[in-house]
């Protein structure tokens, strides 16, 4: 088994500047009440990033404009160069770039109940990869529920499927389509424990098997910690002048806090729970996510 | 409701056959030409000519066929903007707020002056009932469908018609069904009505023209078969709730 932090760093060697996921001045909100920003990052490619943060501090919204779910937001996003956003903002395709192809996973799996499971991946493939034939997209479908364990239960409903496998769809769905990044939105946080980690594991094979950037937002510490290679932790609280005076004193440069995680990425998923790094790594995230803005120290 | 389950044809078979005792009882009882019967009704019913039979179904179905096409071809349109856009929605919702309890069959009349006593008049009477049903069963269906369903097939590039597709149509689909499968009893009825004048053919017409040549056994005969074809329709609509719902469940 290829580890994932070696195969991030393998790929990192033939990394061209500005590659990776970028944000600059992002800012957004609802309503003209900002909820996150701005943030600056750059984030190499491929590799896992979990996006950790308290309620309000705007996580899942990152991940919304990323897949041009937001009809509007103040700075850029982009991925190797080629804008994101969606709508008139992803002029990628429009300036002969290809646009950048998106594997989304919801909170609430997002598929749809009028499709059975392989058609649902069998839909998203013909929106996201409409010049490839046909035949080819029906076996990429087929090939990735039966990897995801969903081999001869291809042709059920959603309702007739479990939470945990119906999660399983919308993970096969999302890479099926070969994505240049994968965002997902607290993607476990309905599942029960046992099914959560089956799903981690096999989030993890499934990336190794095809590795991207990967956004993935989460509220769980030791699930940040266990799947990803950096953590990027987001403030909350209100947002006041005062407030980003603070941020900028303290160590949350360009709006979040990025805490190197490689150490553990490197273990195999089995050992990670027990090594010390990861109480290591969680008992520092848990004081992060207490303290807010105060935090100084880097770990 | 599963047509396919043998448990519920014999419940059915069961009513059926207890509706025919009960018949039989009541035309002994009041002894009266009124009430033939059972089995002389069934005897006028098989002497029928099979030819002209059909033609009256055929003209009856095609009436209840184009009806509903035209009230789908009116109804969808407005509904799906409806649920779509909120400011359509503000728009039209007044005008369905205000006309859906205006009783559709005392425009009877007014449809016959505008439209003659011809088939016009009674395919567009047949379209008034459903339209606004329509309407407000596609809207309530497409706004039903939630946000989230949208976001996925958004990430990956799909464009308006992909969305329209993949989401609203088949959200806007299954209350469509049951709207159906409701308002076809009332539109079996309106058709009853539209064919007592103009025509000379038709399940209504001939159900009252045998009234009027006081040919009761052939009246109940047309009773009878104007059930059936509205049984059978009913069945259709199971069928394509069947075929089409699965994800239902």
């Amino acid at each position: 088994m290829i580890d994932q932090a070696a195969a991030a760093r393998q790929a990192q060697g033939e990394r061209i500047p500005g590659a990776g996921f970028a944000a600059r001045g992002f800012t957004a909100g609802y309503g003209g009440v900002p909820v996150i920003g701005p943030l600056g990052l750059d984030l190499p490619e491929p590799g896992i990033y979990t996006v950790l943060g308290p309620s309000g501090s705007g996580k899942s919204t990152l991940l919304r404009a990323a897949a041009g779910l937001l009809p509007d937001f103040g700075g850029s996003l982009a991925l190797g160069g080629r804008p994101l956003g969606g709508g008139r903002r992803a002029g990628g395709a429009a300036n002969g770039q290809a646009a950048v192809r998106v594997g989304f996973v919801p909170q609430n799996y997002g598929l749809l109940p009028w499709q059975t499971a392989i058609r649902n991946v069998r839909t998203a493939l013909r929106i996201a990869r409409p010049e490839e034939p046909r035949a080819v997209r029906e076996e990429a479908a087929a090939r990735w529920l039966e990897r995801v364990g969903l081999g001869g239960l291809e042709r059920r409903y959603p309702r007739e499927l479990s939470g945990g496998q119906q999660q399983r769809v919308a993970i096969a769905r999302a890479f099926a389509v070969r994505p240049d990044l994968l965002l997902l939105d607290e993607p476990f946080s309905a599942l029960d424990a046992v099914t959560r980690e089956g799903l981690q594991r096999l989030l993890l094979g499934s990336w190794r098997a095809q590795p991207s950037t990967m956004l993935f937002v989460t509220h769980d510490v030791e699930e940040a910690v266990l799947l990803g290679r950096r953590i990027l932790l987001l403030p909350g609280g209100a947002r006041t002048s005062d407030d980003r005076n603070r941020a900028e004193a303290s160590s949350y440069k360009g709006g979040l806090l990025q805490i190197d995680n490689e150490a553990l990425a490197e273990l195999p998923f089995e050992d990670k729970r027990d090594s010390d790094k990861f109480q290591e790594q969680t008992r520092t995230l848990r004081r992060l996510l207490r303290e807010g803005w105060e935090a100084t120290d880097e770990p | 409701m599963n047509p396919n389950s043998g448990r519920f044809v014999l419940r059915l078979l069961a009513v059926f056959a207890a509706l025919h005792v009960l018949w039989a009882l009541l035309s002994a009882l009041l002894h009266r030409d009124m009430l033939p019967s059972p089995l002389a009704v069934y005897r006028a019913l098989f002497v029928l000519d099979g030819a002209e039979t059909l033609l009256h179904i055929g003209t009856s179905l095609g009436r209840v066929f184009a009806g509903i096409g035209l009230a789908l071809i009116l109804g969808l349109l407005p509904g799906l903007l409806m649920g779509r856009s909120p400011h359509w929605n503000r728009l039209l919702d007044p005008v369905v707020y205000l006309t859906y309890p205006v009783p559709k069959i005392a425009l009877l009349p007014v449809a016959m002056l505008f439209l003659g006593l011809g088939e016009a008049s009674k395919i567009v009477m047949i379209a008034l009932i459903l339209v606004f049903q329509i309407v407000i069963s596609v809207r309530d269906g497409v706004k039903a469908i939630p946000a989230h369903t949208y976001d996925v097939l958004t990430s990956l590039g799909a464009g308006r018609m992909e969305r329209f597709l993949h989401a609203t149509l088949p959200g806007a689909l299954s209350s469509l069904l049951s709207t159906l499968r409701i308002s076809l009893g009332t539109a079996f009825s309106v058709l009853f009505f539209t064919e007592i004048y103009g025509t000379e053919h038709g399940m209504g017409y001939f159900i009252m023209d045998a009234w009027l040549r006081l040919d009761y056994a052939d009246m109940y005969a047309g009773i009878l078969l104007f059930s059936a074809v509205g049984f059978a329709l009913f069945l259709l609509v199971d069928l394509i709730e069947h075929r089409f719902m699965k994800w239902r469940g």
